[in-house]
């Protein structure tokens, strides 16, 4: 053991030494609007990347307007002043450049991957969208089939969103994580011009975003395209805080989804706190302890050796406000959910019980340097990461010595947040089988 | 709507005048070193030195192509079970030692080829090698684990039918290609994956996992020199045996539309291809054809993504492509829609299509996927795992590194006219084949508008 951590900070050392790997390469400056960029600069390609982070996601919804942040995200690419309907995308393409955008429950992303040489034309696009988006009509409604569809085809190809959406909905009373990122079908169809351009003024303003831009640019060429085309847009108020917090789970919940599937799926759900809070790095650690690789404890117990389970997983997703730390798994052939169930559950007991050891924890911190690594592999992993890092963490540095985070982490800490979390009265377990459960239950 | 017309004409304008985009001729393929050992082992070693992490991609002949119809799934079996336990390390060995030093290792095998890969940190180069040779070299496929890993696959057959996405293209194959090997499921059936056994598993690697028809190659944070010595020292002594050669058969070439209906009972929308032959991964047009291809489907501004999500609404997202094999493919449009637009979307789509062919393109539309093409290449090839897959590919489907350091020049190549000819000869027009998973009962009816109808269960073994 002694070996491996001198080799751990053996590394971390050589890793300020060697280029792009050490906290000083990013740049920032801040607009006189309020809008933050980073800049990482990196020439080993010809490209570079730009990534907007906007501080608005389905937490920042309510009923009736449920999926608009998603939405957004899709009419944020139908038009503006400058550039009308679908001339973002032909100007970007034409320029050899491309984009795409996320939404999760707390931000919406958008990305632009070009060759740096179009980098004006770039700026020029975001700018025109950002200040002056134009609503059109007859785009929004082509744009409720789009998404309509986008949610169809993943009901009908994941499993996964068609549990989520009830656990979650039965998790949260209250908070706005309760419904699924892209909205209830009825608010999708029924949202008016007027939602969106509230919307819009309220969220994308340039105080509410924090922009990465990484590859082959400098740090000076991006200040000036920044002046130019981001500084004049002006800030807005504030929106309103997000204040309803979720009260404390008083009794395990259940639901039962049915569909048409070989096996059951089982999907159980535990509120845990938001990233920023001190328990963050070791239930993060504790989930790749559960499943990261064949010989994480959760695979190796349920899918290798008990044979109950084809597939397991777990899931802490990044978070503004307390969310849930997932434990998702498919059953073997003849195997009910309630065996499955039972099955997760008795290895979470023994993490209580036991904790984990050394020798896991120690493969996870491992893990997690690897991932640092790759991270820096890309300039869209760098971009990517250091923007959820600003955002998540408050702060892009802490990319950087998160590395060193997770090697805080003890045996001590994770058996600590399993006892306090991973408690029945705070858990809701969802299961998605036929409708014709299987009668020859085995296990009973 | 004047408003629309106007920023319209003014932006063609720009079309017309933006230049041509040069930053991509800067974009070169990394030098590599490449060699053979004494046994044939066709070796690929590339220093990068962006992060202190190395990969390894292995590549051997044992594809699905190889799979004899009562043995469908063997390869990929096989390839699976490399993993499973070696002479020197059980299976649980072998995953704790590779995980807990927070490196990867998986193999698998496709259509064409058996894989080999890994990525691990600079500082971890020896443990792992030692394992991954033996892996590779000594597997000892431990019955015990080969029947867990078998019936857990047969679930897996089962479990995967429930996404239409994730079958949609072992359907099409087998519709296309029937019994010539290009039609063989890469992950197999059923009914034949409970036949396999230690023994057809044994056999077929050793007829397969032949040095002289292998080639691995490492990317990534390591001195060449030493790390030539390494892999000298580690496959020098893996024996070369008598090579199995597989002379495919020209593959077949429709001669009557045709539609494939997959009866998923609750599907409540229609997920489907539509296609015909294609052409070789070494085919000398291939570059061309990409750049045709991006703007009928290859990018969000696409014909048929403009006509199908943003002019009507009617799909999250359509597209097309070609798919490359070493002697033949396929070109494939595909797309999704709620059962009961089905129809228009696929007349939609045949309509968009008849497009490239009555109406060709001209210079302002190839100008801008030409910059397109170029401007997206090099990301490409930024990680040693892309590397290595290239350095892979170019060993299994017989290309060479002109492909990256020439593609700008052979971008810039194509004009108008050589594209009317590439889609004249290429893109097919007629006998068009189809295969649509959704609810038959709703379907079945106006899918024989398209060609002759064959319907089969999702729930039936097979494709």
């Amino acid at each position: 053991m002694k070996k491996i951590l001198f080799t751990l900070v053996a590394l971390l050392l050589v890793m300020t030494l060697q280029s792009q790997r050490k906290v000083e390469d990013v740049k920032s400056f801040t607009l006189t609007n309020g809008m933050k960029i980073m800049v990482l600069e990196d020439h080993s390609i010809p490209n570079a990347n730009m990534y907007i982070f906007w501080k608005v996601g389905s937490r920042n919804e309510y009923p009736g307007i449920t999926g608009l942040s998603h939405f957004f995200e899709h009419m944020m690419f139908n038009g503006s002043k400058k550039y009308g309907p679908k001339m973002f995308d032909r100007t970007m393409e034409a320029s050899g450049g491309s984009n795409n955008a996320y939404t999760t429950e707390n931000v919406t992303v958008y990305t632009d991957w070009f060759p740096s040489s179009s980098m004006e034309t770039i700026f020029d696009l975001e700018a025109d969208r950002i200040a002056d988006l134009a609503l059109d009509p007859k785009m929004v409604e082509s744009e409720r089939g789009v998404v309509l569809s986008e949610r169809s085809t993943g009901l009908e190809n994941s499993n996964f969103r068609n549990i989520s959406e009830e656990v979650k909905a039965s998790a949260f009373s209250a908070h706005p994580y309760r419904w699924s990122v892209i909205g209830y079908e009825s608010d999708i169809k029924n949202w008016t011009i007027e939602d969106l351009q509230t919307y819009f003024d309220t969220y994308y303003a340039p105080n509410n975003a924090v922009v990465v831009i990484s590859g082959d640019v400098t740090l000076e060429g991006v200040k000036k395209m920044a002046k130019q085309y981001l500084e004049p847009i002006p800030a807005q108020p504030a929106p309103r805080k997000v204040h309803t917090v979720e009260p404390v789970q008083r009794g395990e919940k259940r639901v039962m989804v049915h569909k048409q599937v070989s096996t059951p799926n089982v999907l159980i759900a535990y509120h845990v706190p938001e990233t920023q809070h001190e328990d963050y790095y070791a239930l993060d650690v504790l989930s790749s302890v559960l499943s990261s690789g064949k010989s994480s404890k959760l695979y190796s117990a349920l899918v290798d050796e008990a044979q109950i389970a084809t597939r397991v997983f777990t899931y802490v997703p990044e978070s503004f406000d307390p969310n849930l730390f997932y434990f998702y798994g498919i059953a073997n052939q003849d195997v009910s959910a309630d065996t499955l169930e039972k099955g997760i559950l008795s290895v979470l007991e023994d993490v209580i019980a036991n904790g984990v050891t050394e020798k896991e924890l120690q493969k996870v911190k491992n893990q997690k340097l690897m991932e640092f690594y790759k991270t820096l592999e890309t300039i869209n992993g760098k971009s990517n990461t250091l923007g959820s890092y600003e955002v998540y963490f408050g702060d892009y540095k802490k990319m950087y010595t998160a590395p060193s985070a997770y090697e805080k982490v003890s045996v001590e800490d994770i058996q600590r947040v399993a006892k306090k979390y991973f408690i029945k009265s705070n858990r809701t377990v969802g299961v998605l089988q036929n409708n014709e459960p299987v009668s020859s239950d085995s296990s009973k | 709507m004047k408003h629309i017309i106007k920023t319209v004409v003014f932006a063609a304008f720009a079309f017309l005048f933006t230049s041509t985009i040069t930053a991509q001729e800067k974009f070169k393929l990394p030098e590599y070193t490449q060699f053979k050992l004494k046994n044939g082992l066709t070796v690929y070693l590339m220093e990068q030195h962006e992060v202190p992490l190395i990969q390894l991609t292995g590549v051997f002949p044992g594809g699905a192509i190889f799979d004899e119809e009562s043995k469908s799934g063997l390869a990929n079996i096989t390839a699976e079970a490399l993993a499973l336990g070696s002479k020197n390390y059980t299976k649980a060995q072998i995953e704790e030692n590779v995980e807990f030093l927070g490196a990867t290792m998986s193999t698998g095998a496709s259509l064409e080829y058996a894989y080999l890969s890994s990525s691990f940190m600079k500082k971890d180069q020896k443990e792992i090698l030692t394992i991954l040779k033996d892996v590779l070299l000594n597997p000892t496929f431990p019955k015990e684990e080969l029947d867990k890993l078998l019936s857990r696959r047969l679930v897996e057959m089962d479990q995967s039918k429930e996404s239409p996405r994730a079958v949609l293209g072992s359907y099409y194959n087998k519709f296309v290609f029937g019994n010539h090997p290009y039609g063989n499921p890469e992950e197999g059936i059923k009914s034949t994956l409970e036949t396999i056994t230690k023994e057809d598993i044994t056999s077929f690697y050793k007829d397969m996992y032949v040095p002289s028809t292998s080639a691995i190659a490492v990317v990534g944070d390591f001195d060449t020199k030493s790390m030539k010595r390494e892999i000298e020292s580690l496959f020098g002594k893996w024996k070369s045996e008598d090579v199995i050669a597989l002379s495919l058969p020209v593959a077949p070439v429709p001669n009557e539309p045709r539609v494939l209906v997959v009866n998923k009972e609750d599907a409540t929308e229609t997920t489907f291809y539509i296609g015909g032959p294609g052409i070789s991964r070494n085919n000398p047009d291939y570059v061309g054809l990409e750049v045709i291809n991006t703007i009928l489907g290859g990018r969000f501004t696409s014909w048929l993504n403009d006509e199908l999500r943003v002019n009507s609404g009617l799909t999250y997202g359509a597209s097309s492509w070609f798919s490359h094999y070493k002697l033949g493919g396929s070109f494939i449009m595909a797309t999704f829609t709620a059962n009961e637009t089905t129809e228009q979307t696929i007349d939609l789509a045949l309509t968009t299509y008849k497009k490239l062919h009555e109406k060709g393109l001209d210079q302002e539309i190839l100008l801008s996927a030409k910059n397109y093409v170029k401007g997206q290449f090099p990301p490409n090839y930024e990680t040693n795992r892309a590397l290595a897959g290239l350095l892979t590919d170019m060993f299994t489907y017989n290309f060479d590194e002109a492909y990256i350091n020439t593609f700008s020049d052979q971008v810039d190549a194509l004009t108008v006219e050589k594209a009317g000819q590439l889609i004249e000869t290429y893109f097919p027009k007629d006998n068009l084949q189809f295969v649509l998973i959704g609810k038959a009962s709703e379907i079945v009816e106006m899918a024989k508008k398209y060609g002759t109808v064959k319907q089969v269960e999702i729930t039936a073994d097979g494709f």
